[in-house]
């Protein structure tokens, strides 16, 4: 087959943005994982949760920029309930208890999702201001694309701000090579998890909103972005956020070319992917050895 | 584990109400018991990782799909064979793919473990989905469910929906058995010894990997055997057989039923059968119900209905030494 | 002639170096103590030794074998067993179950899957003469949880000695035990690994200069010194290393 140079660019810039999105998903799951040794399986839900409440707000409101302002901050609301109420209560119960607690919410609120939204796929329209393309490599480009990698590598960049220079983020950096830290820095622990776990569903429902209107939302979408993060994090690393961001960009890759090369079965090579990884290093490629 | 409070008097009529079910239920129920036989099985293959070995495959319905493929495809091509033959070999076809599974999955520990086998399910998903030549995608393919033919009983026809039930109770209840059986191994023992303590297990001399990768193999047995009687009372196979919810259905039975013993997901099969079916009535959202009542036993009962029944508190989740 | 032997042993973790440059022999028979301050890198040698860590530079020799990064169980196999600072038994199992673990790996049953285990004569009869020459009679059928402190940390003890094994390798064996009863501890101990190769990791000094033969000195992962008990206690620079602590 013959492909030119150009398909191959407009592939890997697909897979860049899919990568990134990616990444602020499992940025999130990596995050409270590392911080709090809790792997979130309802994570993912977040997520779908902030593209499903994209489409509701967009069509009540009539802005998209509106609901990307608000969906992530009810998201982030439920993020932190839900660590109060629910997985709270598991933290002397042992891993399996949170795992099947988290599992259980993870069904759950995938079927209150189709109970309240259908089972439907929705599209939420792109919004005005980058609804055009452009041309790129002799082929034409949408501009929101753009504007996704834009939009995600800026969110990126005030993570690692964020994270390097402020108080807060150095706690964060300090819990997540040891979790006992936080409590010898004298935060208060409760209201601490309470934050990053909503942190973390903020960021995913963030990518929710924006990935909307590019991958459109469906009631699947919870499951496929769980087993994506999933394998960043096997790939990249338990708790590592450079290992989850290289993971990311990898997967974004793979799917991208996977679909260009055996569309039927793209998951093939995550798979893959995935299966060397845990042969040739089990801790991920940036993992660290317990 | 602790003893079940039901003395022998209790177990015989236990026995002979499963054994006269059919002559005195209407045949409705007689199919709700042959799928709650069948659900049992599969929920027993899944508690023996899960309670008994402190491995939770999130994943393990791919070894009761494989099953439920394997016999469908007998049926389909081989129509003429043996049915106890079709049996054993859809039981021994979740072997090799639990192996395979096994053996990328062991090398991770918890909630690692529990999603890498999650992948593989949702791959194998994918193939059967896409495989529509094979296996029919979510259309699925009917199958007919062959005769039985006993030395001393004759033809049994499998029609009667009496006899599925015989055979499946037969079956099942072999099934168990075997898993019981099992356990009072030293193999048994070895496998469970390091549920909780797999470091000392290895300072003990134990191969943890080993010991684990043979019996989590062993279990597709029994989840393929499920699956497979699960298509010769349907006659029916699909991406059913293999889905998430299929999936989450045997975790859900298992830990409502209650881990802490071998009888307890037959107990979670009742209930789950049971409970949709009600619910299934009221509202066709009861999934949802099902995921709270779950979520309300991870949190608040850990025990599962059969603690109703043992002696003295199952504590599962916490498992760390007191000092007297 | 060394039993076990640690040839220049490095481990570290991320950059941390927990152990510099151990080497170290243990002798046939001996009774041998490590001691040193907190954080010294006394469980960490038994980590690499036992084949929880791999080291990152240096080899450990048994009985002239190489054993450096060989997988824990077949350490264990090969004779070398150790019990643990804080209580790794099998909390839900009986005594006699926790008992009957080592001996089942003992007599190599452990893939048995034909015969039943409580069936089985030579395992039963084994796990009856262990409990009886380890005193466990008393508290046989009693879950492991639901045992005092004392008796968690004997049956730990037990659990390793079970294995029959060649080394002993026992770590703070007397950690938290009531000071009343450390003296009958330290009998059953004495009695127990009588005329086995036994190493022990101690703080507490007057159960060193009871048991050991011989001593090494670890200090912030370095050997200090290794010598007899009187040698030890003239040692000047253990004195200053251990100036101030216990």
């Amino acid at each position: 087959m013959d492909y030119s140079f150009g398909i191959y660019v407009i592939q890997a810039a697909q897979g860049l943005v899919y990568g990134m999105l990616l990444f602020l998903v499992a940025s999130g799951l990596t995050l409270v994982l590392g911080m709090m040794g809790v792997l979130n399986v309802a994570h993912a839900v977040f997520y779908m949760l902030g593209a499903y409440f994209a489409y509701s707000l967009t069509l009540h409101l009539g802005s998209f920029w509106l609901s990307l302002l608000i969906s992530p901050v009810i998201v982030g609301a439920v993020g932190v309930l839900i660590e109060r109420f629910l997985i709270r209560k598991t933290y002397t119960g042992g891993h399996h208890q949170q795992l099947l607690l988290t599992f259980g919410l993870f069904f759950i609120l995938g079927e209150l999702v189709r109970v309240i939204w259908g089972t439907a796929p929705l599209e939420v329209p792109t919004p005005e201001l980058f609804t055009g393309s452009i041309p790129l490599m002799g082929m034409i480009y949408p501009t929101y694309r753009l504007f996704i990698l834009g939009f995600s590598f800026l969110v990126l960049l005030g993570m690692a701000l964020v994270l390097s220079r402020t108080r807060i983020g150095i706690i964060i950096r300090a819990a997540v090579t040891d979790a006992g830290m936080v409590e010898a820095l004298g935060v208060n622990t409760p209201v601490f998890f309470m934050g990053v776990f909503g942190g973390g569903a903020f960021l995913a429902a963030l990518a929710g909103v924006i990935a909307a209107p590019f991958l459109s939302v469906y009631s699947g979408m919870g499951l496929d972005a769980l087993l994506d993060c999933f394998v960043v994090i096997v790939v990249g690393g338990f708790g590592s956020l450079l290992g989850a961001f290289i993971a990311s960009l990898m997967m974004g890759q793979l799917h991208s070319f996977g679909i260009l090369w055996v569309p039927k079965l793209a998951i093939v090579f995550q798979f893959l992917l995935m299966a060397v990884v845990l042969i040739l290093r089990p801790t991920g490629l940036f993992g660290e050895k317990e | 584990m602790r003893g079940l409070r039901l003395d022998t008097l209790g177990r015989g009529i236990a026995i002979i109400l499963l054994l006269l079910l059919p002559q005195f239920l209407p045949l409705i129920y007689i199919h709700l018991a042959t799928e709650i036989l069948i659900y049992a099985l599969f929920a027993v293959s899944f508690n023996l990782l899960f309670g008994y070995g402190g491995l939770l495959p999130f994943g393990h319905v791919a070894l009761f799909g494989v099953g439920a493929y394997v016999a469908a495809l007998i049926f389909k091509h081989f129509p003429g064979m043996y049915l106890p033959l079709t049996l054993l070999l859809t039981a021994l076809s979740g072997v090799p793919i639990a192996a395979i599974i096994g053996f990328f999955c062991l090398r991770l520990k918890g909630a690692y473990f529990a999603l890498i086998s999650l992948a593989f399910q949702m791959f194998l998903y994918a193939i059967a989905m896409k495989w529509r030549s094979l296996a029919y995608g979510d259309d699925g393919m009917t199958v007919n469910r062959p005769d039985l033919y006993l030395p001393v009983l004759g033809n049994l026809s499998m029609r009667s929906i009496e006899n599925v039930y015989y055979l499946t109770l037969v079956i099942v209840a072999i099934g168990i058995l075997a898993c019981y059986l099992f356990l009072k191994t030293p193999l048994g023992n070895s496998f469970v010894c390091m549920r909780e303590r797999d470091i000392r297990a290895s300072y003990l001399g134990y191969d943890v990997f080993l010991t684990r990768f043979t019996v989590f193999s062993a279990s597709g047995i029994l989840a393929a055997l499920a699956g497979g009687l699960f298509v010769f009372f349907e006659e029916f196979v699909a991406t059913s057989c293999i889905d998430l919810n299929m999936g989450i259905s045997v975790v859900f039975m298992t830990v409502i039923g209650g881990p802490g013993h071998y009888l307890g997901p037959v107990l979670g099969a009742a209930f789950y059968i049971f409970f949709q079916d009600w619910i299934s009535s009221l509202t066709k959202h009861w999934w949802v119900f099902m995921g709270i009542v779950f979520v309300g036993v991870v949190l608040y009962f850990e025990g599962g209905l059969v603690s109703l029944f043992t002696n003295g508190k199952v504590r599962l989740w916490a498992s760390r030494l007191k000092g007297g | 002639m060394g039993v076990l032997r640690l040839e220049n042993v490095y481990k570290d973790f991320s950059g941390l170096e927990v152990l510099c440059g151990i080497s170290l022999e243990i002798r046939r028979g001996e009774r041998h103590a490590i001691i040193g301050p907190n954080g010294a890198g006394k469980s960490t040698v038994f980590n690499v030794i036992t084949g929880f860590y791999k080291p990152s530079r240096g080899r450990i020799f048994f009985l002239d074998q190489d054993i450096t990064g060989w997988p824990i169980h077949k350490i264990a196999r090969l004779g070398i067993s150790r019990s643990f600072q804080i209580t790794s038994l099998f909390p839900k199992m009986t005594v006699f179950e926790n008992l009957r673990n080592a001996v089942v790996s003992k007599l190599n049953h452990r893939f048995n899957w034909t015969t039943l285990l409580n069936r089985s004569r030579e395992v039963q009869r084994e796990c009856e003469r262990v409990i009886e020459s380890l005193r466990l009679t008393s508290v046989r059928d009693v879950p492991a949880c639901e045992l005092s402190y004392g008796w968690q940390r004997r049956l730990e003890l037990s659990l390793t000695l079970a294995l029959d094994p060649f080394v002993i390798l026992l770590d703070e064996p007397t950690a938290g035990i009531d000071v009343k009863e450390t003296r009958s501890f330290v009998e059953f101990m004495k009695e127990t690994t009588e005329g086995k190769t036994l190493v022990m990791v101690e703080h507490d000094m007057d159960v060193v200069f009871d048991i050991a033969d011989r001593v090494t000195v670890l200090n912030n992962g370095k050997v200090l010194v290794t010598g007899t008990i009187h040698e030890i206690r003239e040692n000047e620079e253990v004195q200053k290393a251990y100036a101030g602590r216990k």
